[in-house]
């Protein structure tokens, strides 16, 4: 027996050792910060689709923005700065668009970049064959010249006073011609990292571009690491595997509350969530039941609720969002009293029953839902939760069912009203048809003077909040989180980060 | 051998069976390859070019024909989506799963086996009802909650292991050892507390029986008595349990590789499920299919080993 036992007692030991063992190993294959290298965790995004061209739908973000630069950024108030071009003007009529370039900027391979690359780069953005998504955004160009070397002239099929703003889309980046079949995986750009090893579901690598135009980088390098969840890349900050992660779960924070270790930065951003009435199918063609649906809820605490408190920036149904310029904040608080009478104005004294259609194809969504139908109840709004299958959401029930959840991104708010509300656009999404709204639309792009167009805009706003079909009750903020060695990530939107000013101490 | 033979024929007509009913149930789901290729923004146009040009719009039947065509051949088809041979995606992400198991099997079964027979030995110490209790809460935790807390202790308290696994998709073998450690023990501390009871039931119940007793009577000491009579005969039961959890230690990683961001089949499936990608979804399923089949016939021939009576009633 007691032979036995120490038998068995060397099994263990000898497990124990390599289990000790392979501890050691561990430790050796541990990436260890150094100065100068900044590993930034990116979500799983396109499930190894990912290309580094920009205008695909499966575009690598945010890599994309450390290799290539666009015509023009933004500042921090988002207001339209150089990038590769150094200045622009326009007609009028606001239909044709000169843009002066940066002259001596070489791409990653030596070459040097001009005219020619802008037409390549905009006319493969407007291809209607390739159909890229930021055709969505820059659909207005109808064509693009070369006026000199350094010198192009864009014009476009209607006026638009904010075509800068559009052009500082993150896509919106310039690439070398006859670039298309090798940028996928190998990309050649500007900007101020250069492609190293390009591994989407791994670790990406770049290198600072010494001749970068804005300075050299302050980095050496970059790696990017790609986590198939949030909860594991939130570990790896945590664990120092990692330096910067651009948007956390809000229920991560916690874990970073050691301000000498981590720095967490709100920002509040333009990605938005919302209820979608379709006005074809009863009973959302009545402007007075839209209306009611929209002023039973307490925005701030659905807010609350679904992002938690301090999570979002409250909208009264206009997506414009907060940092825009073009911004108009009526006064939306609930009103329970307000639509019981509009409801029963309509014809329904008793209340009304609606179905909502939502799924877990992205977070917030059904916790929207939920609370919206909390919030309503006392106005006689009785909602049945519809739960759709996550897969076919966006085929089968989105702009198809009575009424349903919805989600966009941050756009600028000539892009995001025509986008969306305008009448005959692709996506949008209630098919709600106002010639007014169009016409007030069509007239604030036209208008050159910048106080008069804003005062358009607050118009046009003002009008969605009378009369739209989309139930829009705020803006999300995101929490950005890093370690507290990071230094020059200013606490605004990615889009205006600029990358090579940060650094590692 | 009749009988081995008999069960090798019926497990390929389950197997053929259960991968004709998966792919016509993959297929059945909403959406596929090209609604998922070009998302949210499809348009109609573009997604019927894309079905056109990968035959998607030919009937079930006509698809089921041809993909267990290429099948037969060895070619597992080819991700829309991924853009990509299925193999070249599938293969690097099972050696790391496989790399993973074996090292979760190696850690846990040997002393499940060794702690169960102790245990089984002396069931009535308080220890060994402990130890016993103990396992159940192991069990019923989910793996999540056993991650977190290895994570913790292992990473964060004594910084022994990196926190969630960071390589590059290709890594080689030595780059992927460091990383294997926390998921192989998150799975290990499931399939031990599994194999660990089985064995005490089983040393228990078996050194109680009167052939145990009547070895004890001939004279035959102690260490003899666990080697030759004891442990052959406890040991039926827990390859069962072992074969079972060896195939789930392949088939059933997803919340363990998710939670370690670790590159495996497990990761690979569930982004394959929510990316609709039905090419690389249906290897998948049919590899899990096999890694069951295989571990039972596997399981059954080794009983026969150890059980005599089952070999001489088989004659």
């Amino acid at each position: 027996m007691i032979r036995t036992m120490i038998k068995l007692q060397k099994i263990l030991v000898t497990f124990l050792a390599v289990v000790l063992i392979a501890g050691g190993l561990a430790s050796c294959g541990r990436t260890s910060s150094a100065s100068g290298v900044l590993r930034v965790g990116n979500d799983a995004g396109f499930g190894g689709a990912e290309t580094m061209d920009p205008y695909d739908g499966n575009r690598t973000w945010p890599t994309i923005n450390m290799v290539f630069d666009r015509l023009i950024g933004v500042d921090k108030d988002f207001s339209p700065i150089p990038e590769l071009a150094l200045s622009w003007s326009s007609n009028d009529d606001l239909t044709e668009w000169t843009l002066e370039l940066r002259e001596g900027v070489k791409f990653h391979d030596g070459s040097e970049f001009d005219a020619d690359d802008v037409v390549y780069s905009i006319e493969r953005m407007i291809d209607p064959e390739f159909d890229s998504p930021i055709l969505a955004v820059l659909g207005v160009i109808s064509s693009v010249t070369a006026v000199s070397k350094y010198e192009v002239l864009l014009s476009l099929s209607t006026g638009e006073a904010d075509f800068p703003l559009l052009l500082a889309d993150y896509r919106a980046l310039m690439t070398p011609v006859d670039s298309q079949a090798t940028i996928g995986k190998t990309p050649i750009g500007t900007g101020p990292f250069k492609m190293q090893i390009f591994d989407p579901a791994g670790t990406t690598v770049l290198l600072a571009n010494e001749d970068y135009f804005f300075g050299q980088p302050k980095l050496e390098r970059i790696e990017v690491i790609t986590f198939a969840d949030s909860q594991s890349a939130a570990q790896a900050l945590a664990g120092d595997q990692v330096d910067l992660l651009l948007a956390i779960d809000g229920k991560s924070s916690a874990m970073f509350g050691d301000e000498a270790k981590f720095t967490l930065q709100n920002i509040p951003s333009g990605d938005w969530n919302a209820i979608d009435f379709r006005v074809d199918q009863e009973p959302y063609g009545d402007a007075r039941v839209r209306k009611a649906l929209r002023i039973a809820a307490d925005r701030q605490v659905i807010a609350d609720t679904v992002l938690g408190v301090g999570g979002g920036v409250v909208a009264c149904d206009t997506p414009v969002w907060s940092a825009d310029p073009y911004r108009w904040d009526g006064d939306c608080a609930k009103d329970t009293e307000g639509a019981k009478a509009l409801l029963a104005e309509a014809g329904y004294p008793n209340g009304i029953d609606i179905d909502i259609y939502t799924s877990d194809v992205e977070v917030h969504m059904v916790e929207l839902v939920t609370a919206y139908k909390d919030q309503v109840k006392d106005a006689g709004i009785r909602v049945t939760i519809k739960m759709a299958d996550a897969s076919g959401f966006w085929d089968d029930v989105w702009m198809k069912e009575s009424a349903f959840v919805d989600s966009w991104g941050q756009r600028p708010a000539t892009q995001v009203l025509n986008e969306v509300y305008r009448s005959t656009a692709s996506w949008n999404p209630t098919g709600q048809v106002d010639k007014d709204l169009d016409k007030m639309l069509d007239e604030a792009r036209s208008t050159k003077d910048q106080t008069e167009r804003a005062k358009k805009y607050a118009q046009i706003q003002e009008r969605l909040f009378e009369n739209s079909a989309i139930f829009l009750p705020y803006h999300k903020t995101l929490t950005r989180a890093m370690g507290s060695k990071v230094k020059g990530v200013e606490p605004i939107v990615i889009d205006a980060v600029r990358w090579e000013k940060i650094s590692v101490s | 051998m009749k009988n081995l033979a008999r069960r090798v024929v019926f497990s390929l007509a389950t197997f053929i069976a259960l991968a004709v009913v998966s792919f016509v149930g993959v297929d059945a789901l909403p959406g596929d390859g090209c609604t998922a290729l070009l998302g949210r923004f499809g348009t109609d146009a573009k997604i019927d070019a894309c079905r056109k040009e990968n035959n998607l719009n030919d009937s079930v039947v006509v698809r089921l024909k041809d993909w267990s065509g290429d099948l037969v051949r060895g070619d597992l088809g080819y991700s829309i989506k991924r853009d990509e041979q299925v193999s070249e995606i599938i293969i690097p992400r099972l050696r790391n799963t496989a790399v993973m198991a074996a090292v979760a099997a190696l850690i846990a079964f040997p002393s499940a086996i060794v702690v169960g027979l102790l245990l089984g030995r002396y069931p009535r110490k308080l220890i060994s009802k402990a130890v016993n209790q103990f396992s159940v809460i192991a069990m019923t935790l989910p793996e999540f909650v056993i991650a977190t807390v290895l994570w913790l202790v292992l990473s964060i308290w004594i910084p022994i292991f990196p926190g969630v696994s960071v390589m590059p998709s290709n890594a080689s073998l030595l780059q992927l050892l460091p990383n294997v450690w926390l998921p192989a023990l998150t799975l290990a501390v499931v399939i031990f507390a599994h194999s660990m009871r089985t064995m005490r039931a089983s040393v228990t119940n078996v050194q109680n029986m009167p052939f145990v007793e009547s070895a004890r009577l001939r004279g035959t000491n102690e260490r003899k008595m666990i080697k030759r009579h004891i442990v052959p005969a406890a040991l039926p039961p827990v390859v069962n349990v072992v074969a079972l959890d060896g195939a789930w230690l392949l088939t059933g990683t997803f919340v363990t590789e998710a939670a370690f961001n670790f590159q495996g089949l497990g990761r690979l499936a569930i982004d394959a499920i929510s990316d609709r990608d039905t090419a690389l979804i249906l290897p998948i399923i049919l590899f899990g299919l096999a890694v069951y089949l295989v571990s039972s016939i596997l399981a059954d021939s080794l009983v026969r080993v150890f059980d005599p009576r089952l070999r001489s009633s088989n004659r």
